[in-house]
């Protein structure tokens, strides 16, 4: 069999350091030349229940996954009763036999099975916690993996002397163990290059975070929501250093209402939340966008609708999200679809925020948000700051919200001499005064209410041809053109390389900003194109309405996933080759 | 700065004899005579007459959402700590949606200053009973013959409780006191809380001018007065009926929010160069 990818699944409870297994694994694999990517899957509990952490090796760069599984390392019963149906012919499965009982009818044939004395081999008093340490002593003597590797990542991950050494020493020791009665053992395919370049091992949340504080973010304000707070987390870790202030606010109310706050004191700002939490805050979005206040929010979608899968994925959110408030208002979505556009397109969207004065919106999943991949650093020379307009105290009399052609007017920021004005909730004339008790005012009001609308309308033109709304991958006159957006993205090239494998020619059209909507790109796309299928990891094909309202093409297949879990390559190559054939 | 300097060219839309005339000439004295840089002061305002205040002073002003001052006043102040930040609103805006964050940003104490105009009623949407209406009061929403039959909040009590570091009661009536209770307020480092007695004429003829002048007595003529005391403003503020003490109740110094911050110890975060700044830390501790 031609292996280009090796799958290492760690499944046990919370509390036996199942993911920091996967992730030494995989940080490993990442400083030696292979590429490497991480999901973990945990329920909404503390203890208990089952989290898996799967970790899929290449040669090459990956970004997707699939439930096939070579190397298998249980910690619980549990783990083997989720997983055993999805061993690859000729996987290892490690476990403790005191903890789990394999039932060998239910693995494939070929499988090899090892019981390792894990737990026994803690010391009196050793945490639980260490246990993944002899798992991966374990594994390294099973797989050929180098040991010197996993101690190397140790030595970084464990900042404490003490449990670093511990650690090292359990999987030093089970390592010689298994080794001396070893009979067989599996080699692991890929080459180990000592002196590879280094990557990162990054999920989306960490380059939207690292891009915000690129773009001069000092301010954040948030309230925990799954899987949205660890933007939050990593902001309230790192950020102090680079001089960001972020602050727990009582709901998510206040929390966007401080970044409306600090962003109007001329201070970039972000917050970051999950569906539930972003519907608290919609009353605000449109009050950024009629004080055109610059707001860059992020929504971690999970399951819904209401509290729904706090710890799952779902790419349910989008028509919400593009419609959110009362009123109408342009307004930036931003779909990434990889780690490297959560970085560089958060980044450009703070410019946007403050070219534009509106609000903006990243909208992720919990599997882009969570998931790890291996990433070379990113290229940040040709990385730009732009304020967009601003007040200069020679301009008297100041207007805030002068009309001009392009819609934008200049932003003073309070204390600069000369700027004072009201920014305001109101629909508002041009120097934001709003009363309609005021009789000069409410005489001109429907002429002041049309104006205000078509100014705010008037910055389309110009977001519309900035904006780099859609990427197109594949050949141009291929077969069938998939249609996507967000995390999607990666199983869809993968799937993509393997149709290609097998002669089946199909292209793919990503909307990466989906508002405001690239209609011309999308239609000479779409003109091209033979059959379209649509893939959304929600019920109703939201995209699909949104493409159909406004490009009238309704494509001629879909495929959607509900159940919670991201999309696998295997089973869009399965979808395309029901749609081809 | 003189008190001209304030004004705008617009004519206030408040009914009249409306209690915001006298809270907005006293905020302008009190600005004015505390010479503020209407560069450097921010008002927030939430929704309401109240907030109007807001549309008619020549500073930097944010009027916002209803209830929303306090958290969209607490991102300016942490965005640039040198601005003098001042929120203002109603009994409804502040103490029914805005509940929540009153009791966090006294908790906080974050140095701004927040003035309510409390007329024990929704005035902007005509007449509602507000959640410091008095018991048995007959509004659009509690009709005769029972009128609210819920326990109004004692805004004093409840700054009080949840750790503000400056709290007052003023009767707009009294405006000598209120003038010179804004300027301590406002020079106060810390969250100052002002409940401002404040007559609508239109929606509430209960507590009318006259109700609150035959009430209001200044706090330092009462016995035992003691403004460093929390227990006795506790006890103050338990007086609402008979008599209503006006004054300082009580003011204390703690820490304030932005300066337990040492990220605010320099530049204010707006003023802060964000060209070039270096991730190669960042991702590096990834690896
Ligand atoms: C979310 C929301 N709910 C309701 C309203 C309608 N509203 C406008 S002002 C107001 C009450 C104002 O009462 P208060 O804060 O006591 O101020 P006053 O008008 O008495 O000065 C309400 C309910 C609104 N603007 N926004
Ligand atoms: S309705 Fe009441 S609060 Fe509003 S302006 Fe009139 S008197 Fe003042």
């Amino acid at each position: 069999m031609n292996k280009s990818y090796y799958t290492c699944l760690f499944g046990g409870e919370a509390g036996y350091g199942v993911m920091s297994a996967g992730s030494i694994i995989a940080k490993g694999a990442n400083r030696s030349g292979l590429w490497s990517f991480v999901v973990n899957e945990y329920p909404s509990l503390i203890q208990g229940g089952l989290n898996s952490c799967l970790v899929r090796l290449s040669d090459k760069p990956i970004t997707a996954y699939e439930e096939t599984i070579d190397f298998l390392g249980l910690f619980s019963q549990q783990a083997f009763d989720c997983y055993a149906d999805k061993l690859n012919p000729g996987a290892i499965v490690l476990y403790d036999a005191t903890t789990t009982k394999i039932d060998a009818t239910k693995v494939p044939e070929g499988t090899l099975l090892c019981p390792v004395a894990l737990a026994s081999s803690i010391p009196k008093g050793g945490a639980k916690i260490m246990i993944n340490s002899a798992m991966l002593g374990a594994f390294a003597a099973f797989t050929g993996y180098p040991k010197q590797i996993l101690i190397d990542v140790m030595k970084t991950e464990f900042h404490n002397e003490k449990i670093q050494q511990e650690n090292i020493q359990i999987l030093d020791e089970v390592y010689h163990l298994v080794m001396e009665t070893l009979s067989s053992s599996k080699t692991f395919p890929f080459p180990f290059e000592p002196k590879a370049e280094p990557k990162m091992l990054i999920n989306g949340n960490e380059a939207i975070s690292i891009a915000a504080i690129k773009a001069g973010c000092k301010f954040s304000a948030g309230y925990p929501m799954t899987p949205g707070s660890s933007v939050l987390s990593y902001l309230a870790d790192h950020g102090a250093e680079y001089g960001l202030v972020f602050k727990q606010a009582e709901d998510e109310i206040a929390a966007i209402n401080m970044l409306i706050g600090a962003s109007f004191a001329g201070t970039r700002a972000i917050g970051s939340t999950s569906g539930g939490g972003f519907a608290l805050m919609v009353e605000a979005l449109g009050f950024a966008a009629q004080a055109e206040i610059p707001l860059v929010m992020v929504n971690a979608q999970r399951g819904g609708p209401s509290t729904g899968l706090p710890t799952r994925t779902a790419q349910a959110d989008l028509n919400f999200v593009v419609h959110a408030s009362q009123g109408e208002f342009p307004r930036i979505v931003l779909a990434p679809g990889d780690i490297e556009e959560c970085f560089y397109e958060t980044f450009r969207i703070f410019n946007l925020a403050d070219t534009y004065q509106v609000p903006c919106i990243i909208l992720t999943d919990k599997f882009l948000a969570d998931s790890s991949v291996s990433q070379l650093p990113f290229a940040t020379e040709s990385l730009t700051i732009e304020r967009g307009k601003l007040f200069e105290a020679k301009e008297q009399p100041y207007l805030r919200y002068e009309n001009t052609p392009d819609g934008i007017s200049a932003r003073a920021i309070p204390g600069q001499v000369g700027g004072r004005h009201i920014a305001t909730s109101y629909t508002h004339g041009e120097d934001g005064f709003y009363s309609s008790g005021n009789k000069e005012y409410a005489l001109n009001e429907p002429m002041v209410t049309v104006n205000s609308m078509d100014k705010l309308y008037n910055k389309l033109p110009a977001m519309e041809k900035e904006i780099p709304a859609i990427k197109f991958y594949g050949p141009p006159n291929a077969d069938l053109t998939i249609i996507a957006w967000g995390s999607t993205k990666g199983a869809i090239l993968e799937a993509m390389e393997l149709a290609a494998s097998q002669n089946i020619s199909v292209n793919f059209l990503q909307i990466l900003y989906i508002s405001p909507f690239p209609i011309t790109a999308t239609e000479l796309v779409l003109q091209q194109a033979k059959k379209t299928l649509l893939i959304e990891g929600n019920k109703t094909a939201q995209l699909g309405s949104i493409l159909r309202a406004n490009t009238g093409h309704k494509t001629d297949y879909t495929f959607l996933k509900y159940n919670s879990r991201a999309f696998l390559p295997s089973e869009i190559l399965a979808k395309i080759k029901e749609v081809l054939f | 700065m003189a008190a001209h300097d304030i004004n705008l060219p617009y004519v206030p839309t408040w009914c009249a004899g409306c209690g915001d005339y006298g809270i907005f000439m006293a905020l302008k004295k009190a600005m004015t005579s505390l010479n503020l840089d209407l560069e450097q002061t921010v008002l927030a305002t939430g929704i309401g007459c109240s907030s109007k205040i807001g549309q008619y002073m020549n500073t930097y002003r944010i009027e916002t959402l209803h209830g929303r001052s306090l958290p969209v006043a607490t991102g300016v102040k942490l965005a640039n700590h040198n601005l003098t930040v001042i929120a203002e609103g109603g009994d409804g805006d502040g103490m029914g949606l805005g509940m929540g964050h009153f009791v966090h940003t006294a908790r906080r104490n974050i140095d701004i200053t927040y003035f309510i105009h409390n007329n024990q009623i929704y005035g902007l949407t005509k007449g509602q009973s507000s959640p410091t209406s008095d018991l048995g009061a007959v509004t659009k929403f509690t009709p005769a013959p029972l009128g609210n039959v819920e326990h109004p909040i004692n805004i004093v009590k409840m700054a009080l409780n949840v750790g503000a570091t400056f709290v007052a009661r003023a009767f707009v009536g009294n405006s000598t006191q209120l003038v010179s209770l804004m300027e301590q307020a406002i020079s106060h480092p810390g969250f100052a809380v002002i409940d401002i007695l404040q007559p609508c004429v239109s929606f509430n003829h209960t507590n009318t001018y006259q109700w609150y002048q035959q009430r209001v007595k200044p706090i330092e003529e009462m016995e035992g007065y003691d403004p460093a005391d929390l227990e006795k403003a506790l006890t103050f503020a338990g007086l609402w009926g008979e008599q209503i003490p006006i004054g300082l109740y009580y003011q204390t110094l703690r820490p304030t929010f932005q300066d337990s911050l040492p990220q605010l110890s320099h530049q204010p975060l707006a003023k802060q160069k964000i060209d070039n700044i270096d991730i190669t830390n960042l991702m590096q501790k990834l690896y």
